[in-house]
């Protein structure tokens, strides 16, 4: 143990080396950029006038709401570090120094603001406060404070929470908006996509959102202006991009966020070194990556909770023969993929308010022998543990070793500066279904936190070092129990880290010893948990993701009845236009003699 | 489209409003168009306001009805249709004419039109109950109780509560004594926005008893219950959009505002897993938050509950 933490001192002080280095350097490329410029206007962009100060009666207005509202994650002073504070990642905005995420303004520049303009598309901050920041805990306000209070506490938090600058000071604030509502966007075509896809590599996209965008290139080095660890977005999740809520897929936001950059974090505005063309192109790119349909159309996304929608039959189709063990198979290929979503796992210590991977794809296929579940989820980065664990796989108490809480802010080890720097763990992939399934009734189902004593669960988990093994689960606190007979027949058909993604395909028999093992029957719906683990997180035991309560079900072949019956429907039917027909013609007759 | 969005909180209102909207709109418009002496014939009339409802009711309404659900409707809305369209005899005659006209087939067009419904309406029917019997892979409907009868006492870090008589220890007026109509005078606004009143701040520095116990709460609720319950304490918190059921919305009133003190502070303290069966206590991630908290920290959040919903808890009597 102590020798591992002495080796990640080690590489933590390269780590901070390299940051330093990474930082200055870019900071000497833009203030190189700013100077060629001259003070001239970025291409699309405008100079427009300073907005009128907020009347006092708003600021007052706004502080109730303030205080009502917001005061608990953004703080009595704003400065982003409220009760909830330290338990949040990303933080809340700190908002003394006025850097605000979200702008149509340029680099450097505070956020559009006026108090008598609560007009969408106008109004930076009071777009936020409607929408709320997709990927953060900042919730949508829309519907729960009337226009008239957002525009109220904003005029509270911008003149009397920013300390460092004023929105309505001439002398030292300029406006220059970009033109977005005028500016004609170039088309996504294949052309445009090719000019996107080698734009990011010339403009070091890459280096930071990794070679497929999924937020891996720099993980773990990108700090923000508060010295938080942050992370890069990953662009195959665009309903998680900040100022997108609701219009997820329109490649004007990240047109925008491209051209303004975001304020307090490593992601600078690029309005100076490209043009406008590039721009739409690195949009258009970025934007064909978030995760579509088979039919390339966007996600369907929930309006209530803007995630994609989810829907919590797991179908498990049949195949002939030999399953295969390649994704790109044809095989895998036409069988329809399906979200599971992550949460935390919060009920029991410790606790994983940060939880990094909130959603996997689940494909799945059986044959007349064993059933492969094919799942693929994001994690920035591969973890295997370098040293022998201090825990066994069947041990799940390790308080002793994973921490939920840690100090407060500014103090070493807070949560926030915690990030990326714990103990590195195995990635891990685990789910669970009832053992003796058949036998529970309706609607009962074994706890979704490894059963319980009553009704025990059948728990199959990854890790990362390779390792499949089955479990048997009897409740949230207890030890798993081997089933070495079961572990035995358990197959990882594929695992492999690329880019920002692991794919895992783990094949199981559909049926073992029915006393201890899950048997899978045809048309049945079978209450499965998914739980993942992310080994750079510090996730171990308890605390990892979860899912809800999903079903899986093995799609049975369409039997003869379903052609049958609607035949004879259809025959009773010709037979019933026909008794129509007659009677109608013989009513006729009858009138007519 | 933004203001054709549906808003959370009024979306009942909202509906009934544009449904009022419409019916008004298609009664204006067949008015006119019978003034200008160019009348819709009232079995199209009665077709299309048949399919304008069933339609609204599939695509606009979120979020979605089940199927059986919109049947059920729309098979109401048909006998309102065929009631309005055989008020009266001729009414009848007039609705029932073109059906007659095709049936009788004396035009080439009508034969023609007969022809295709006689071959279509079998392939149609065939397809339909073709899709019936395929076997049927959907979400299984689940129902639980929301509110399972309460025990009569918990025994929560040692210390036994008996429910109908335990109290709030810190719903207490200046003199420290329990308080209801000093404590319910000073939360927060029961209108829009829910705001605190002016004069009852409980990050105000000189606040003392009920009103910093109240930020007490909310210091613990934040950090703790806001994940899932949410900022405004209506269940759409950072990780309720993984959950199946969606975490309880404190701001709807068939929640705490049903509810006594003692009930909420039972649920807190047991979690999901003290339910009883018909509350689902397997699909619960409510932890039972005395193995996170201590019985001071639970009632406080209770108070911090009611204070920024602006309810009031119910009481015995």
């Amino acid at each position: 143990m102590r020798d591992l933490r002495s080796k990640s001192k080690w590489f933590l002080v390269l780590v901070a080396l390299g940051a330093i280095v990474m930082v200055s350097g870019s900071a000497i490329v833009w203030t190189s950029a700013e100077a060629q410029e001259g003070g001239g206007v970025p291409e699309g962009f405008k100079k427009e006038e300073l907005p009128v100060a907020p009347s006092a009666e708003m600021i007052e207005a706004g502080k109730r709401v303030y205080f009502t509202k917001c005061v608990w994650c953004h703080g009595v002073d704003g400065a982003g570090d409220g009760p909830a504070a330290d338990r949040l990642w990303p933080r809340p905005r700190n908002f003394n120094q006025g850097t605000f995420k979200i702008r149509r303004t340029a680099s450097g520049e505070l956020p559009l603001f006026d108090a008598k303009k609560p007009i969408p598309g106008q109004n930076d901050l009071f777009d936020t406060v409607t929408h709320g920041l997709p990927g953060s805990a900042m919730p949508s306000w829309e519907g729960i404070l009337t226009e008239e209070q957002r525009l109220q506490v904003l005029s509270f938090v911008t003149t009397q929470l920013v300390k460092d600058r004023k929105f309505d000071d001439k002398s030292s604030e300029t406006l220059t908006v970009i033109q977005l509502d005028s500016i004609k966007p170039i088309p996504s075509s294949e052309e445009s996509l090719k000019k996107g896809a080698e734009l990011i590599v010339d403009k070091k996209c890459v280096e930071c959102h990794g070679a497929e965008g999924r937020g891996d290139g720099n993980a773990f080095n990108l700090k923000d202006d508060w010295g938080f660890p942050i992370q890069p977005a990953n662009w195959h999740k665009c309903w998680n991009f900040r100022g997108s809520r609701q219009d997820p897929y329109n490649v004007k936001n990240i047109f925008r966020t491209f051209s303004t950059g975001v304020s307090g974090t490593p992601m600078p505005s690029f309005a100076d070194n490209t043009t406008v063309e590039e721009r739409w192109h690195i949009a258009n790119f970025v934007n064909s990556l978030c995760e579509r349909d088979s039919k390339g159309e966007p996600l369907g996304i929930d309006p209530l909770t803007d995630k994609p929608k989810i829907n919590f039959v797991m179908r498990s189709g049949p195949a002939e023969g030999e399953i295969s063990d390649d994704p790109n198979n044809e095989m895998w290929q036409k069988r329809e993929r399906r979200i599971v979503l992550f949460g935390g796992q919060i009920t029991h210590k410790p606790r994983n308010f940060v939880n990094r991977i909130d959603d996997v794809w689940v494909k799945s296929l059986y044959n007349d022998k064993e059933i492969v579940f094919l799942f693929q989820w994001d994690d920035r980065s591969k973890s295997v543990a370098t040293e022998k664990l201090p825990f066994g796989p069947t041990e799940v108490n390790l308080d002793q070793y994973v921490k939920e809480q840690a100090p407060k802010t500014g103090e070493p080890d807070s949560i926030a500066s915690q990030q990326s720097k714990y103990t590195v763990y195995n990635d891990a992939f685990a789910f669970q279904f009832p053992v003796k399934w058949q036998e529970l009734p309706a609607p009962i189902k074994p706890r979704y936190l490894w059963g319980d004593q009553k009704y025990p669960v059948d728990i199959v988990k990854w890790e990362a070092n390779g390792t499949v093994k089955a479990f048997t689960g009897t409740g949230w606190d207890q030890d798993f129990q081997d089933r070495d007979d079961f572990t035995e027949k358990l197959k990882v058909l594929k695992q492999e880290w690329k880019d920002g993604r692991w794919t895992l395909m783990v094949s199981r028999p559909l049926k073992g010893d029915y006393d201890e093992d899950t048997k899978f029957e045809m048309g049945k719906y079978i209450p499965t948990v998914f739980f993942a683990w992310d080994g750079h997180n510090g996730d171990a035991g308890r605390k990892m993701a979860v899912s809800a309560f999903y079903y899986t079900v093995l799609e049975p072949p369409i039997p003869k009845e379903t052609y049958i019956y609607p035949t004879l429907i259809a025959v009773g039917v010709v037979i019933l236009e026909g008794w129509v027909l007659t009677r109608r013609a013989n009513k006729k007759k009858g009138k007519k003699l | 489209m933004t203001s054709l969005k549906l808003v959370e909180g009024f979306m009942p209102m909202q509906m009934l409003f544009e449904l009022a909207l419409c019916v008004a709109l298609f009664a204006l418009t067949s008015h006119l168009l019978s003034k200008s002496g160019k009348a819709m014939p009232r079995f199209w009339q009665g077709i299309l306001f048949w399919v304008f409802i069933v339609s609204y009711l599939k695509w606009r309404v979120y979020p979605p009805i089940p199927f059986s659900v919109r049947a059920m409707y729309g098979f109401v809305s048909l006998i309102a249709v065929f009631m309005w369209v055989s008020s009266n005899e001729e009414d009848w005659k007039k609705f029932k004419q073109p059906i007659m006209n095709v049936l009788d087939a004396n035009t080439g067009f009508h034969k023609a039109l007969r022809t295709m419904f006689l071959i279509a309406i079998p392939i149609i029917l065939w397809g339909f109950s073709y899709n019936s019997f395929l076997p049927n892979l959907d979400e299984p409907v689940e129902l639980r109780t929301v509110h399972p009868a309460p025990p009569a006492s918990t025994k929560v870090h040692g210390k036994t509560f008996v429910l109908q008589t335990s109290q709030n220890p810190f719903r207490v007026n200046p003199e420290g004594k329990y308080d209801q109509e000093y404590t319910n005078a000073r939360i927060v606004e029961q209108s829009m926005g829910r705001l605190m009143k002016g004069d009852a701040n409980p990050w105000d520095e000189k606040a003392e008893g009920y009103l910093k116990y109240v930020r007490e709460g909310g210091e613990i609720f934040f950090q703790n219950c806001h994940f899932c319950h949410g900022d405004n304490l209506n269940g759409r918190g950072l990780h309720a959009f993984a959950f199946n059921p969606i975490p309880a919305n404190f701001t709807d009133p068939g929640t705490i505002a049903q509810l006594q003190e003692t009930f909420i502070f039972w649920r807190v303290s047991k979690g999901g897993i003290g339910l009883p069966n018909e509350g689902f206590p397997w699909a619960s991630v409510m932890p039972p938050w005395e193995q996170h908290l201590t019985t001071d920290e639970i009632w406080k959040v209770v108070l911090f509950e009611y204070w920024h919903t602006g309810y009031y808890p119910r009481t015995w009597d």
